[in-house]
């Protein structure tokens, strides 16, 4: 099995597939769910195993899940809401840091926007989203247009 | 009497890539074709079939061919007997073979998947959902076992709020790409945290626009969500369903 990989050009989306180069669970879920079925295909013996640890995927939303999710969102909590996590000049810096590789522009905007967050900021309103809805992304590029 | 694996199905005269290794012990592909329609075939191993390197094998023929020619997949495992390849399998669903290969001449299929960045949206959630913090506050310090139920509902209000958020998100993102494509076929992904799960039928020569507008919808949201992109692929969801 291959694992996709990224893209070779340094882009934000993994490519796989095509030819072999998927992960085993796309490639189930491609040919064992979909595709022709013909009434002249012959009943042959299949191997359970391999295709039984694949029905992982068909688990709907249960109490693991929740737990797992629960858990999650605790172990955000005891640093995100500055119990004995980093203080600020360190939050600060590591974002500087990390900020540099990428783009220089708005690093420090978004540390600013950090920073009120920690600190629980009144602003609510004047406040940047956390993430930017792929719609909104469009419409604001229309605008600039 | 032995038979015959069929991977696919591709327009008479198609040429096979030299590369192809079918999952049969010869590992020889080849062509078998009447009136028009061409049946991908190979040999059978003589055990169980299944296993990942078949599956692996099976995906691998049909979409190294799929990316040069249109192949209509089929589901595995496809096993005919040897004789009627021609006589059951071909000859007689000749006519919905073509037209199907007709319908999706000169197109590939996308499969595009995203889940969210775990930290970002659960942050997001703590924010908003007021219920979220109060359960927090009732499980801290409190012994795993005591807080058992408690934990299942704080999981279960995040998972719930997930799946508002990702309702809207998959609708955006189905907005925003459906027009590079033919035609699109979205479906719930079983996991609240996974986004999308949609395929899209692209035509080859607008593959590469919708690349581009795939990477540019992930530099956009990279912050909170994973996306995937799998292809060109075969058109697994898109074949037309039996008359």
């Amino acid at each position: 099995m291959t694992v996709a990989t990224q893209a070779a050009g340094g882009g934000h989306v993994d490519r796989g597939g095509g030819g072999g180069s998927s992960g085993l669970a796309d490639v189930v879920e491609l040919i064992l769910d979909k595709g022709l079925v013909i009434d002249v295909f012959v009943r042959v013996s299949l191997v359970g195993i391999e295709i039984l640890t694949i029905d992982a995927r068909v688990v709907v939303a249960s109490v693991d899940t929740f737990l797992r999710f629960a858990e999650a969102t605790n172990r955000l909590d005891l640093y995100g809401k500055g119990k004995g996590g980093k203080d600020l000049t360190e939050l600060t810096q590591g974002m500087m840091e990390g900020g540099a590789k990428g783009k220089t522009a708005g690093v420090l905007d978004a540390a600013v926007d950090k920073v009120g967050e920690l600190l629980g900021g009144d602003e609510e309103d004047e406040r940047e989203p956390v993430r930017k809805r792929p719609r909104q992304r469009a419409r604001e590029r229309e605008r600039e247009r | 009497m032995t038979a015959t694996y069929v991977y696919g199905l591709v327009a008479a005269g198609t040429t096979l890539p030299d590369d192809l290794v079918g999952l049969g012990p010869s590992g020889r592909v080849s062509l078998v074709e009447h009136d028009g329609v061409a049946a991908i075939v190979g040999d059978v191993p003589d055990r169980p079939l299944g296993t990942r390197d078949d599956l692996t094998a099976h995906e691998a023929v049909v979409d190294t061919v799929a990316a040069a020619t249109t192949v209509l997949p089929m589901r595995f495992p496809a096993v005919v007997e040897d004789s009627q390849v021609v006589d059951e399998l071909l000859a007689p669903h000749q006519d919905r073979f073509l037209r199907a290969l007709e319908q999706l001449d000169g197109m590939v299929q996308y499969s595009l998947k995203g889940r969210y960045v775990e930290e970002v949206l659960l942050k997001e959630i703590v924010e908003e959902e007021p219920a979220v913090a109060e359960l927090q506050e009732r499980i801290r310090g409190v012994s795993e076992d005591a807080s058992y139920y408690d934990r299942v509902k704080l999981g279960e209000i995040v998972a719930k709020a997930m799946e508002e958020r990702r309702d809207v998100d998959a609708n955006d993102i189905l907005d925003r790409i459906s027009p590079f494509a033919e035609q699109a076929s979205p479906t719930t992904p079983p996991q609240p945290d996974e986004v999308v799960d949609i395929a899209f039928l692209v035509r080859r020569d607008g593959v590469e626009q919708f690349e581009s507008e795939v990477e540019e919808l992930g530099a956009d949201t990279h912050e909170w969500l994973r996306l995937r992109l799998l292809g060109p692929l075969a058109p697994y969801d898109f074949v037309p369903a039996e008359e």
